[in-house]
C-alpha cells in the first residue's frame, strides 16, 4: 500500500531486506572506520594481540611534527589541484568533440573509455616506458622541439608533473563518459530556443550546455577530489615501489601506507589516515555548500 | 512583417519530400494559423519560418528581403516551442531577459522591458520562481513574454495550448488574441485543433500531407470548403460524405448536368439536412429512416438511413421515433459536390444565386 503508515513489522521487514547489503558494509567500510579512528588514539598497542596498553593524543602529535607528513600533505594538495581541474576541463571539451562526431563514434568512445577499464600497474608500465629519459616517447616527441631531454621520473623537479600527467590521462575516460551522458540529456529544444533567441555558439555553450550539465560537473569535480586525495597506486607503480624520487611524490595515502606496513606504527598510520578524513570531508562540505548555488538540478 | 513562401519545397532525406512547393503569403500584422491532422507538416513549415530548418528548394520572404539563406540567429523571430522550452536554471525574470541579454540590452533597460512583459502576460508575481514550480498556464505565458522581449516582427507558435487542460486552453487561446491585438504582432500559430484555430485565427491555412488545401479565413473555410479534406476536416460534427451513386435521381432537377456527371463525392453538413421545408433554401429533398435519436441539453441528433448509407443531422424540431420515416430539406448552404480529385465542383458562393 502506498499510504501504509510504518509499523515495527514493516520496519523489521525492510531491514530484512537490507540486511545483506548492510552486512557486507558494516563489516568492511562501517567497522573499519570506527576501528582506524579508535587506533589513531593507540599509542601502546600490540597488533598481534590486539592489546592497548595506552592512548593519547601521541600520534596527532608526531605527524604534526613528523617532516614527511608536512610533504605527503604539500603533495597531495599539489597533485588534487593539478589533476582535477585539468580532468574536468579535458575531459568536457573531448566529451564535447565526441558529440559532435557522427562517423565511427562508437569507436571513438571506446577508445577514450579504455584508460578506464585497463589496469592502473599496465598503464604505469606503459608511461614508464614514455617517460624514459633515453627512449622515451615524450622525450623523443620534445626533442622535435628541440628540448633537451628530461629525466621524468628520475628527477625530483619532474616526478609529481609525470604523475599529474599520467593521472589526468588515466582519468578521462570514465569522465568523458559521464559527460556524454549529461550532454545527451540536455534536450535539443533548448538549443532552439536559445537560437531563437539570439545566442551563437558560445552564448548556447555558456547559457544552456554548462548551466545545465552543472550535476554532472558536480559529480566529476567530487569524484575527481575524492579519487585524487587518495592517491596511492598509481603513484607506487610508476615509481617502482618508491614515492617518487627524494620524496617528491610522497602523498597522505603514500604516508600511511609506509607507516602501516614497512613501520608497522599502525597508530600513526591511523592518524594520518583520519587527517586525511578530515581533509576530503572540509573540501566536499565546502563543494556541497557551492553547488547549493551553481549547480542546477 | 509579412511572411511570404515560393514554391517552398522540404526532404529530410534527400529522397522522401514532406512539403510539396508551399506558395503562401502571411499578411502583415494578421493571426494566421497552420492547421493540420499530426504529420502534416505544419510543425515543420513553422520551423522553415523560424530558420531552425532550411528548405530544400524554393525561397522564403520576409516583406521584400530573401531569407532563404539566414539562420534562426538572423532571423529574429520569437518562437514559443511546444513543450517551452523554459531555461530551467533560470527564474522567471531572466528567462523573459535572456533574449535581451543576447541583444545586448544594458541590465536595468532589461529588467525594465522584462517587468513589463511579465504584466502583459500576467506573471508578474511568479518573476523570481524558476520554470519547474509554474503551472502549464503560466510556463506558456512566460514562454509567449520571452518570445516578444526582443520585439520580433514575426511571433511563431508551435501548437503552444496541447498540454493545457481544457479550460484553461481556451482561455490562453484568448490570452494569445489579446496579446497579439495589443501588440500587432504578425503571428503564426500551429495547432490540429480546428476550434483553437477557428477561434482565433484571421486566417487559417489548412495543411495535409505535406499540400496545402486552403488557406483562407474561418468562415470561408467552413462555407467554402475548396475540397473534400477541408470540408471533412473542418466542422464538428463531422461532415456528412455520400458517394453521388447512393442517390437515386433526387439531385437531378437541382443540380445542372454536366456538374453531376462529374460528381464523386458529396458531402452534406449536419445543419443543412431540415426536417421542415425553408422553401428557396432547400436544393432537394431526401426520403430517410431514424435510426437513432438522441437528445441532450439543447443539442438534438439524429442518425438516418439514407439507402443504407448513415447520416447524422443536427437541424430536427420535433422529437423522432426509432425507425420512423422522416423527409428531409437538403439545403443549399452546406451541399457540396467534389470530384474525382475531391475538388470542390459544386456548392458554397460559387453557386450561390
Amino acid at each position: 500500500m502506498l499510504n501504509e503508515k510504518p509499523t515495527l513489522k514493516s520496519t523489521g521487514k525492510a531491514f530484512l531486506y537490507l540486511l545483506p547489503m548492510l552486512l557486507i558494509t558494516v563489516t568492511f567500510n562501517i567497522y573499519p572506520i570506527i576501528k582506524s579512528f579508535m587506533m589513531s588514539f593507540y599509542t601502546k598497542y600490540d597488533f598481534f594481540t590486539d592489546k592497548v596498553s595506552k592512548i593519547g593524543w601521541d600520534n596527532f602529535t608526531y605527524i604534526f611534527n613528523d617532516p614527511d607528513f608536512h610533504i605527503a600533505v604539500k603533495n597531495t594538495l599539489i597533485f588534487v589541484v593539478g589533476v582535477v581541474p585539468l580532468t574536468v576541463i579535458i575531459s568536457l571539451v573531448i566529451a564535447l568533440l565526441l558529440n559532435r562526431i557522427k562517423w565511427l563514434s562508437g569507436l571513438f568512445r571506446t577508445v577514450y573509455f579504455l584508460p578506464f577499464v585497463t589496469s592502473t600497474v599496465a598503464i604505469a608500465q606503459v608511461w614508464h616506458w614514455i617517460y624514459n629519459s633515453d627512449y622515451g616517447l615524450l622525450n623523443y616527441f620534445l626533442s622535435l622541439f628541440g628540448v633537451n631531454p628530461i629525466s621524468w621520473l628520475e628527477s625530483p623537479k619532474y616526478a609529481m608533473l609525470s604523475l599529474i600527467i599520467m593521472s589526468i590521462w588515466k582519468n578521462l575516460g570514465f569522465n568523458i563518459v559521464l559527460f556524454l551522458v549529461g550532454l545527451n540529456n540536455i534536450n535539443e529544444r533548448y538549443y532552439q530556443a536559445a537560437k531563437i533567441d539570439g545566442a551563437n555558439s558560445w552564448h548556447q555553450f555558456t547559457n544552456v550546455t554548462l548551466p545545465l550539465l552543472s550535476p554532472i560537473t558536480f559529480l566529476v569535480t567530487i569524484n575527481g577530489v575524492i579519487g585524487s586525495f587518495k592517491a596511492f597506486d598509481q603513484i607506487f607503480a610508476l615509481f617502482n615501489g618508491n614515492p617518487g624520487p627524494s620524496k617528491s611524490a610522497l602523498t597522505i595515502v603514500y604516508y600511511l601506507y609506509q607507516k602501516f606496513y614497512t613501520e608497522w606504527k599502525y597508530g600513526i598510520a591511523a592518524a594520518s589516515g583520519v587527517v586525511l578524513f578530515f581533509m576530503i570531508l572540509l573540501v566536499t562540505v565546502i563543494q556541497l555548500s557551492y553547488s547549493k548555488k551553481h549547480v542546477h538540478y | 512583417m509579412e511572411v511570404t513562401f515560393k514554391d517552398v519545397s522540404l526532404s529530410y532525406d534527400g529522397s522522401r519530400e514532406i512539403l510539396h512547393h508551399l506558395n503562401f503569403t502571411i499578411p502583415e500584422g494578421t493571426l494566421v494559423s497552420i492547421l493540420g491532422p499530426s504529420g502534416c507538416g505544419k510543425s515543420t513549415t513553422l520551423m522553415m519560418i523560424s530558420g531552425l530548418l532550411a528548405p530544400t528548394s524554393g525561397k522564403i520572404f520576409f516583406g521584400d528581403k530573401d531569407v532563404t539563406k539566414q539562420d534562426a540567429l538572423a532571423r529574429k523571430v520569437g518562437m514559443v516551442f511546444q513543450n517551452y522550452a523554459l531555461y530551467p536554471h533560470l527564474t522567471v525574470l531572466e528567462n523573459i531577459m535572456f533574449p535581451l541579454k543576447m541583444a545586448k540590452v544594458k541590465k536595468p533597460e532589461r529588467k525594465k522591458r522584462a517587468l513589463e512583459l511579465a504584466k502583459l502576460v500576467h506573471v508578474e508575481d511568479q518573476i523570481n520562481k524558476k520554470p519547474g514550480a509554474l503551472s502549464g498556464g503560466q510556463q506558456q505565458r512566460v514562454a509567449i513574454a520571452r518570445a516578444l522581449a526582443k520585439e520580433p516582427s514575426l511571433l511563431l507558435l508551435d501548437e503552444p495550448l496541447s498540454n493545457l487542460d481544457a479550460r484553461l486552453r481556451i482561455e490562453m487561446r484568448e490570452e494569445i488574441r489579446r496579446i497579439q491585438q495589443e501588440t500587432g504582432v504578425t503571428t503564426i500559430f500551429v495547432t490540429h485543433d480546428q476550434d483553437e484555430a477557428l477561434h482565433i485565427s484571421d486566417h487559417i491555412m489548412v495543411l495535409n500531407n505535406g499540400d496545402m488545401q486552403q488557406f483562407s479565413s474561418a468562415e470561408t473555410l467552413y462555407d467554402n470548403p475548396s475540397n473534400l479534406f477541408v470540408a471533412k476536416f473542418i466542422g464538428e460534427p463531422v461532415i456528412n460524405t455520400l458517394e453521388i451513386s447512393d442517390f437515386q435521381g433526387e439531385l437531378d432537377q437541382h443540380v445542372p448536368a454536366d456538374i453531376l456527371k462529374n460528381a464523386v463525392s458529396v458531402g452534406i453538413r449536419p445543419e443543412a439536412l431540415q426536417d421542415h421545408d425553408s422553401g428557396s433554401d432547400t436544393i432537394a429533398t431526401i426520403e430517410t429512416t431514424v435510426k437513432e435519436f438522441e437528445k441532450y441539453g439543447r443539442e438534438k441528433n439524429a442518425q438516418l438511413d439514407f439507402h443504407g448509407k448513415k447520416l447524422l443531422t443536427t437541424e430536427i424540431e420535433n422529437n423522432l421515433e426509432k425507425d420512423q420515416k422522416l423527409t428531409l430539406y437538403l439545403q443549399k448552404s452546406g451541399f457540396y459536390l467534389f470530384d474525382q480529385d475531391g475538388k470542390r465542383i459544386f456548392g458554397g458562393d460559387q453557386d450561390a444565386k
